[in-house]
C-alpha cells in the first residue's frame, strides 16, 4: 500500500476543502433524491400563495403580494438555516458523523459552511420558484433600480443569517429532541416579529412607539432588516420601509461580523462543555 | 459515577496496543478520551506527545478512528464519494484521495462496492467501507473500536491481515484496538492492557500475560449436561472457573484455573455430585482469556463464575 | 445458568392486540411529545407557537384596514377562528405522517414494529393521539387569547354545542385519514425537513377557505375547494360558532344540513382513498425494501 506524499495544504485551502466536500452530499442527495423538488418547492408555494389570498380579500394595495412573495421566497433560506444547518448537528450525532468531524483537523465552522452552501442550492431554487410564480401567476412586477445595494443587502444578509445558524448549530451540538422544538418554536414567532408577511413597520403605524421597539429588537434576526431592504429595493417610493436602507446594510453588516464571531465562540465554547460531560457523542436522546 | 479511574498507560510508537475487557469497562471512553472527543475529569492524557485538552488540532492531523458495528456517512451517497468527503476534511487533493480508496478497495477486496449507494451495503460491507475512511488519511495513530464486532469469519479474517499488513508496513504506525476477541488479541497485538471497571488491571505483552498465570494449570472437563454447577463451587485449589454448556453435543464444558493441581482429585469427585458423568479430560496451557478470567473473575461473555 | 424456556401460551385475539397496540403506542407518542422539556417550558411552547401563527394575520388585518382596505371584523373573524381551527390540520396531519420518517430513521425501530402481530394502523392511530390532545390545548389557549386580548365575540352560550361537537368528531376522523395517506406516501420518500411541514397542509391552507373565503380564489380554486372536506369542516365550525359564517359568497347558499351531508360522504369517500394510498405505500415499500432505508443528506 503506497500512500503518496502530497503537499500540506494551508489552513484556510484545507477549510475550504472541506466545506466542499461537506457541501457535496446535500448538492448529489438532492439530484438523487427527486421528491425534494415536490416537498421543497411547489409545496411551500401553497403556504405563500394562502398569504397572497389574505391581502387579495382584504383588498391590499398591489405592493403588499409583493412583499408577501418576497417574505416566502426569503422563508426559504431560514428553513435552511433552522432545518438543515442548526438541527442538522442534531442528526449528525444521531448518524455518527458528528464524532468524524470532530476529530478531523479542521474548523467546524467549514463543516457547517458546507451544510450551508449545499443547502443554499436547494433553497436558491425554492425561493427562486416562489418569485417566479409570483410574477406568473400573481402578476407582480418588481423594479430594481439600485441593483448594487439590493445585492448588498441580500449578501450580507446571508452571512448575518448563516453565522447566525452556525451559532445555533453549536447548541443543537449538545441537544437531544430539544433542537427539533426549537427549531419549530423560531417558525412562526419569527414570521410574525420579522415580518415575513407584512413589513416590519406595520408594528409601528399599528402600536406606535412599542412597536418601534419590537421592530427594532426584531432587527437582531437578520432576516427582518433583509427582508425590509429588499422589500424597499424592490419598490422604491413606497414607505413602508423601517430605516433608511444606508442604514439597514450598515446594520446588516455589523450583524455579520458579530454572529460570525460569537458563532466562532460558542461553537468552541459547546463543543468544550459537550467533552466535558461527554454528550457530544450521546445519542438516542 | 467514573468510567475511568486511575488510568495509567504508555504507548510506544509503532506499536500495536490492545485494550480487552467485558463491555462497559471503559474502553471506549479511553478511546474517546485520546480521539479529542471527551475531556478527562482529571489528569493528564497525551497523544503522539501532544495534550488532549489543549493541542486538539496538532493530534487531529494525524489521528483517525474506525468503530465498528457503526454507520457512518450518507445513505444516499456511493461508497466512493461518502470516503472523498471525509477525506476533504484531512486536505487531501481528490486525485490522490481517489487513488487512495481505490488501493484500499482492493486491500479490503470492496472495489466491486465502489460505485454502490453505503444504504445498499450489508454489515459487513459497511464495515470494510468504514475501515477505509479511517486508513485513507494514513494516520500515524488509528484507533479501532472493536473493528470485527458483528461480521462473520472471513471478513474477520481480512480485517486481521490488513491490520497486520498496515502494521508492518511502516515502523511508525501507532494502533490502538479494542477487541472483545481473545484471539485477536492474542494473534495481532504486541501488548495488551486488561481493564475492567475504569481500572487497568495488567499491561504487558501477551506471552509475558500468560506467564503471569503460567505457573497455573489449566483443566478442561467436558461433562454430560447439567443445569447446575453448585458442586464445582468452592473446591479448595481452584482459582476460577467457568462454564459453558454445548447443546450440540450434549455436554457442559467446565474450565478450571487451579492453584494446586492436587485439585484434580476433588473436582473428579464432585462430577457425580452433580449428576452427571466425564466425557473428556484436558489439561491445557493458558490462553490470554484464562488471564482475562483469573484477573477479572468472569469471562468476556458474563458467565457466571 | 439455567434458562426458563417453558413460556406460558399466549394468544390474544387480533382486536386485543390492536387495543393494546394504540394504547401503549399512544403512552409512547405522549412521552415523545411531552418529555423533552419541563412542563413549564412545554407549556411555553404550546402557547407561543399557535398565537405567533394567528398574531401574523392580525397584523396583516390591522395594517391593512389602517390604510382604508377591508375592515370588515366579520373577516377578521371569519381569519382568526378557521386559521385556529385549522391547527388540527397542520399538527396532527403532519404528525401522524411524520411518525413513519421518525420511526424508520431516527429510533430505527419501525422495522420491529413491523414485523409485529399488532396492526400498524393501529400503532399509527395511537401515537397521533397525543398530537390531539396538544393541538387541542393550543385551540384553546388561542382562542381564549382571540377572546380576552382581541375582543372576539364568543361565549359559551352562544355556540351550537350539538352541531359543534359533531362536527369536530367528524373533522377529526377526517384529518386523520388525510394523515394515514400522507404516511402511506412517507414509506417512498426520503425524509425531507421543512418542506413537507409547510407543504402538505399548504394545499388544505390555500383551497379550504382557512385565511380568506374561498370565493376570493379563481373558479378552478373554488370548484377545488368544494371537494375538500376540510372546506366544510372548517365552514361548519364557523356556524357553529357564529363567527365569520356567510360571509363566504362560494357556501353561503348551502345550508348547513347539506354542509354536513357532504362532509359526511367527502370524508367517507376520502377515508377510503386513504385507506388504499396507505396500503400501497406499505406493499410499495416492501416490495422495494425501503422499510429501514435511511435517506438523510
Amino acid at each position: 500500500m503506497k500512500f503518496e506524499e502530497f503537499p500540506k495544504p494551508s489552513w484556510l485551502v484545507m477549510n475550504i476543502r472541506a466545506v466542499f466536500g461537506r457541501a457535496y452530499p446535500r448538492i448529489i442527495g438532492v439530484n438523487r433524491e427527486l421528491s425534494w423538488v415536490f416537498f421543497e418547492t411547489v409545496l411551500p408555494l401553497l403556504g405563500v400563495a394562502g398569504y397572497v389570498y389574505v391581502y387579495k380579500a382584504l383588498e391590499a394595495p398591489a405592493q403588499y403580494i409583493g412583499y408577501v412573495i418576497i417574505g416566502g421566497a426569503m422563508t426559504a433560506y431560514w428553513m435552511n438555516v433552522l432545518w438543515s444547518m442548526a438541527a442538522q448537528m442534531y442528526w449528525e450525532k444521531e448518524m455518527g458523523n458528528l464524532e468524524l468531524y470532530l476529530i478531523a483537523p479542521i474548523s467546524r465552522m467549514s463543516v457547517l459552511g458546507g451544510m450551508a452552501l449545499g443547502g443554499m442550492f436547494s433553497s436558491s431554487v425554492r425561493a427562486l420558484s416562489t418569485i417566479f410564480v409570483g410574477m406568473v401567476v400573481f402578476g407582480i412586477s418588481l423594479s430594481l433600480p439600485d441593483p448594487l445595494m439590493f445585492t448588498g443587502i441580500f449578501i450580507f444578509t446571508m452571512i448575518a443569517l448563516y453565522g447566525m445558524g452556525m451559532m445555533f448549530a453549536s447548541l443543537y451540538m449538545l441537544w437531544g429532541r430539544e433542537a427539533w422544538h426549537m427549531s419549530s418554536l423560531f417558525t412562526e414567532p419569527i414570521y410574525l416579529v420579522s415580518g415575513f408577511y407584512f413589513p416590519v413597520k406595520g408594528f409601528v403605524s399599528m402600536l406606535g412607539n412599542p412597536g418601534f421597539w419590537i421592530a427594532a429588537g426584531a432587527s437582531i434576526i437578520p432576516i427582518t432588516l433583509g427582508l425590509d431592504g429588499m422589500r424597499q429595493c424592490l419598490y422604491p417610493g413606497n414607505r413602508d420601509g423601517f430605516l433608511p436602507l444606508w442604514l439597514e446594510l450598515a446594520i446588516l453588516v455589523a450583524l455579520s461580523v458579530l454572529f460570525l464571531f460569537l458563532a466562532k465562540y460558542s461553537l468552541a465554547y459547546m463543543e468544550n462543555l459537550g467533552k466535558r460531560e461527554g454528550r457530544l457523542t450521546m445519542r438516542w436522546q | 459515577m467514573k468510567a475511568l479511574n486511575d488510568v495509567n498507560l504508555t504507548i510506544n510508537e509503532g506499536e500495536l496496543f490492545g485494550l480487552l475487557g467485558p463491555n462497559g469497562a471503559g474502553k471506549t471512553t479511553l478511546i474517546k478520551i485520546l480521539c479529542t472527543l471527551l475531556l478527562p475529569t482529571s489528569g493528564e492524557a497525551k497523544v503522539l506527545g501532544y495534550d488532549v485538552q489543549k493541542e486538539t488540532n496538532s493530534i487531529r492531523q494525524k489521528i483517525n478512528m474506525v468503530s465498528g458495528g457503526e454507520t457512518s456517512g450518507y445513505g444516499l451517497l456511493t461508497v466512493r464519494e461518502n470516503i472523498w468527503l471525509f477525506s476533504q476534511l484531512y486536505g487531501i487533493p481528490t486525485k490522490e484521495a481517489n487513488r487512495r480508496i481505490e488501493m484500499l478497495m482492493k486491500e479490503l477486496k470492496l472495489e466491486h462496492k465502489m460505485n454502490s449507494k453505503v444504504r445498499t451495503l450489508s454489515t459487513g460491507l459497511r464495515q470494510k467501507a468504514n475501515m477505509v475512511r479511517g486508513f485513507m488519511t494514513d494516520p500515524d495513530l488509528i484507533f479501532l473500536d472493536e473493528p470485527t464486532l458483528g461480521l462473520d469469519v472471513n471478513a474477520s479474517r481480512l480485517i486481521r491481515d490488513f491490520i497486520k499488513k498496515w502494521m508492518s508496513e511502516k515502523p511508525t504506525r501507532t494502533m490502538l484496538l479494542t477487541t472483545h476477541y481473545m484471539v485477536e488479541a492474542d494473534e495481532l497485538c504486541d501488548r495488551v492492557a486488561i481493564i475492567n471497571d475504569g481500572r487497568v488491571l495488567a499491561c504487558d505483552t501477551p506471552q509475558n500475560l500468560k506467564r503471569l498465570i503460567h505457573q497455573d494449570a489449566v483443566l478442561k472437563l467436558e461433562i454430560k449436561q447439567v443445569a447446575e454447577v453448585s458442586a464445582f463451587r468452592n473446591i479448595p485449589g481452584v482459582r476460577n472457573f467457568t462454564h459453558d454448556q454445548n447443546i450440540a453435543t450434549g455436554t457442559t464444558m467446565l474450565k478450571f484455573i487451579l492453584d494446586d493441581e492436587a485439585a484434580v482429585a476433588d473436582i473428579v469427585a464432585a462430577v457425580p455430585k452433580s449428576g452427571s458423568r466425564i466425557v473428556s479430560v484436558e489439561k491445557t496451557e493458558p490462553t490470554l482469556e484464562d488471564v482475562f478470567v483469573t484477573l477479572v473473575g468472569r469471562g468476556l461473555t458474563n458467565h457466571e463464575v | 445458568m439455567a434458562v426458563n424456556t417453558a413460556f406460558r401460551n399466549h394468544n390474544p385475539s387480533a382486536r386485543k392486540r390492536n387495543i393494546d397496540t394504540f394504547k401503549c403506542s399512544a403512552w409512547l407518542g405522549w412521552q415523545m411529545e411531552s418529555n423533552w422539556t419541563d412542563p413549564f417550558l412545554f407549556a411555553v411552547y404550546s402557547i407561543v407557537k399557535p398565537i405567533a401563527g394567528s398574531l401574523i394575520l392580525v397584523v396583516m388585518y390591522a395594517i391593512i384596514s389602517a390604510i382604508g382596505g377591508n375592515n370588515d371584523p366579520q373577516m377578521f373573524y371569519y381569519m382568526f377562528v378557521s386559521n385556529c381551527f385549522f391547527m388540527y390540520v397542520g399538527q396532527v396531519l403532519f404528525g401522524v405522517a411524520q411518525i413513519v420518517h421518525d420511526d424508520r430513521e431516527h429510533f430505527q425501530t419501525m422495522k420491529y414494529i413491523y414485523i409485529s402481530p399488532s396492526n400498524y394502523l393501529s400503532y399509527m392511530i395511537g401515537r397521533s393521539v397525543s398530537k390531539l390532545i396538544v393541538t387541542t390545548f393550543a385551540v384553546v389557549i388561542t382562542m381564549a387569547f382571540g377572546i380576552f386580548m382581541l375582543g372576539i365575540p364568543l361565549s359559551l352560550f352562544s355556540i351550537n354545542w350539538p352541531l359543534f361537537l359533531v362536527v369536530m368528531a367528524i373533522g377529526i376522523f377526517c384529518i386523520m385519514a388525510f394523515g394515514l395517506a400522507l404516511a402511506g406516501v412517507s414509506f417512498l420518500t426520503a425524509k425531507h425537513q421543512g418542506g413537507m411541514n409547510e407543504g402538505i397542509a399548504g394545499v388544505f391552507y390555500l383551497f379550504c377557505g382557512v385565511v380568506f373565503p374561498v370565493s376570493t380564489l379563481p373558479a378552478w380554486g373554488v370548484a377545488f375547494a368544494k371537494v375538500l372536506p376540510i372546506t366544510y369542516w372548517l365552514e361548519l365550525i364557523r356556524r357553529s360558532l357564529d363567527l365569520g359564517a356567510g360571509l363566504d359568497q362560494a357556501l353561503v347558499g348551502t345550508s348547513t344540513m347539506v354542509c354536513l351531508l357532504i362532509l359526511v360522504v367527502s370524508t367517507i369517500v376520502f377515508t377510503v382513498i386513504a385507506l388504499i394510498i396507505f396500503k400501497a405505500g406499505d406493499t410499495v415499500a416492501r416490495q422495494k425494501g425501503l422499510i429501514d432505508m435511511t435517506t438523510a443528506y
